[in-house]
């Protein structure tokens, strides 16, 4: 589903962010990417829909080429590819269901979307997918009138309304307390499990890390340091993931 | 080093005194003469009211409709000028552009179109909309130059064009600070419109320029009277609307 070969990113002038990775990701796999942070996480999940441009390497998502992709065949992939952020990243001002058709801007004629106009087709595809995340009865309130947990199923929803093969979660848990983590982790599993959809989450925690994944990455500095299932994160692995810090 | 600046400061300070022939004793030789006006002003003259609230009406007219137009036009022009979404070729001639036109005051501006179209409130208008397109543009670029990264990391996630991205992730942030702009903008227009009167361009500032003229005090006295209300009830409604924007 994601083949990702000799990827490195270097921010001018010389912050070598991503130093040369491999990484091949299966369909319906729930791969959580550990490291501390500043190890390339948010980076390299960034990288993988051309949010941050990479300097080397190639990346092929969906049997699509991103790399080197022009503007209207990245935009094609991106549509597929749903995005979950740490800080929810939802427009505020905008209500819970207008947040939520954004999902649907690649899909649908882009004048009209320009006025506002969203087929209905789309329309009643939003408003399931908010129900999916629970959410149904709140479409017309203002998204920044929820709380930080709601505001962050409202971005998972606004993923799914895209309908994609891959969802990418960067720390989607990191500004939420532990209870909401288990909610937003436990939805995050059930579109794993029901839909069968690929996720790539990154995350700093590794109890949660280890509860969720069917496979773990390890990044460190940059670099793949482990792969394999939660089974085989041995304290040793712990020690060489986080660079002989601590798993906070 | 600090005593040298305050030197020079106080040198400076009295030059200008000096040149521009600042003489606070003859500010108090003249209260008397201020006094003798403001009393030729009473009481104001209320017949010429209807063509001084004709005047009035005229000059809310130049500043709603040279706003309004303004604010269309500035769109495209801070979107052009704003630093996150164009590319620096783009950016610094549209802003060195902006700062040019921006230099020139509205009344300046009046003085050429009353020269291009002749007399009335035409060339008020094209005055206020000259200076207020660029004005607003400024501060429209200041707006988008500020938004929130995320949103717009995120509309462009799903695979929109650009165009989409500025309208779901850039304008809902930036339209109520545009508004409570352009609103802020119409309330400085009413009374650069009232000047605007001065040099031929229509409206209030006419009626009253032409009053002090023929020696008329107390009509004067009427036209700035309404004058005076017309800005204060233009602020108070422009200002709470602006409060519930932002």
């Amino acid at each position: 589903m994601i083949e990702v070969a000799g990827l490195r990113v270097v921010f001018p002038p010389n912050v070598v962010a991503v130093d040369g990775v491999d990484l091949s990701v299966r369909p319906g796999e729930f791969v959580v990417i550990l490291g501390r942070s500043g190890s390339g996480k948010t980076t390299l999940l960034r990288t993988l829909n051309r949010l941050v441009e990479p300097t080397a390497g190639s990346i092929r998502v969906d049997g699509r080429t991103v790399t080197g992709a022009g503007p209207a065949e990245l935009r094609a992939i991106r549509r597929h590819i749903g995005m979950i952020f740490q800080q929810f990243n939802l427009v505020r001002r905008a209500s819970v269901i207008d947040n939520v058709l954004a999902g649907r801007l690649g899909f649908v004629p882009p004048l009209p979307s320009l006025l506002g106009r969203f087929p209905e087709r789309d329309h009643a595809l939003a408003l399931d997918c908010l129900a999916q995340v629970g959410l149904a009865h709140l479409a017309g309130r203002r998204a920044d009138t929820l709380s930080g947990g709601e505001q962050q199923r409202v971005a998972i929803a606004r993923a799914l309304a895209q309908e994609p093969a891959v969802i990418l979660a960067d720390e989607p848990t990191a500004s939420l307390d532990p209870a909401l983590t288990t909610e937003i982790m436990d939805i995050l599993r059930r579109i794993n499990v029901e839909r069968g959809l690929t996720l790539v989450v990154s995350q700093h925690q590794l109890d949660t890390a280890l509860a969720y994944a069917t496979r773990v990455v390890g990044l460190r500095r940059g670099r793949v340091g482990f792969d394999g299932p939660p089974a085989a994160v041995t304290p040793a692995a712990v020690e060489a993931i986080y660079d002989g810090g601590s798993p906070r | 080093m600090k005593r040298a600046a305050v030197f020079v400061g106080l040198v400076v300070f009295g030059w200008l005194v000096w040149d521009t022939g600042a003489d606070p004793t003859r500010l108090v030789r003249g209260i008397p003469w201020i006094i003798d006006f403001l009393r030729r002003m009473m009481p104001p003259d209320f017949h010429v009211l209807p063509a001084v609230l004709a005047g009035a009406l005229t000059t809310v007219e130049i500043a709603l409709l040279g706003t309004t137009v303004a604010a269309a036009l500035a769109l495209p022009l801070g979107f052009l000028s704003a630093r996150n979404v164009v590319t620096p070729p783009v950016f610094y001639p549209a802003r060195v552009l902006l700062n040019f036109l921006r230099s020139v005051d509205t009344l300046v501006y009046a003085l050429v179109f009353v020269a291009a179209v002749g007399l009335g409130p035409f060339p008020g208008v094209l005055a206020v909309i000259a200076y207020t397109t660029t004005s607003l543009a400024k501060l429209y670029s200041e707006a988008i130059e500020g938004i929130e990264r995320g949103p717009v990391d995120a509309i462009t996630a799903t695979g929109a064009t650009r165009l989409q991205v500025l309208r779901f992730g850039v304008l809902p942030q930036v339209l109520p600070l545009f508004l409570s702009y352009v609103l802020y903008r119409l309330e400085t227009n009413i009374r650069a419109a009232t000047i605007l009167g001065f040099v031929g361009a229509g409206g209030i500032g006419f009626y009253l320029q032409t009053y002090l003229r023929m020696i008329d005090y107390p009509a004067a006295s009427t036209a700035l009277l309404v004058t005076i209300v017309m800005v204060m009830v233009v602020d108070a409604v422009s200002s709470r609307v602006r409060a519930r924007l932002v």
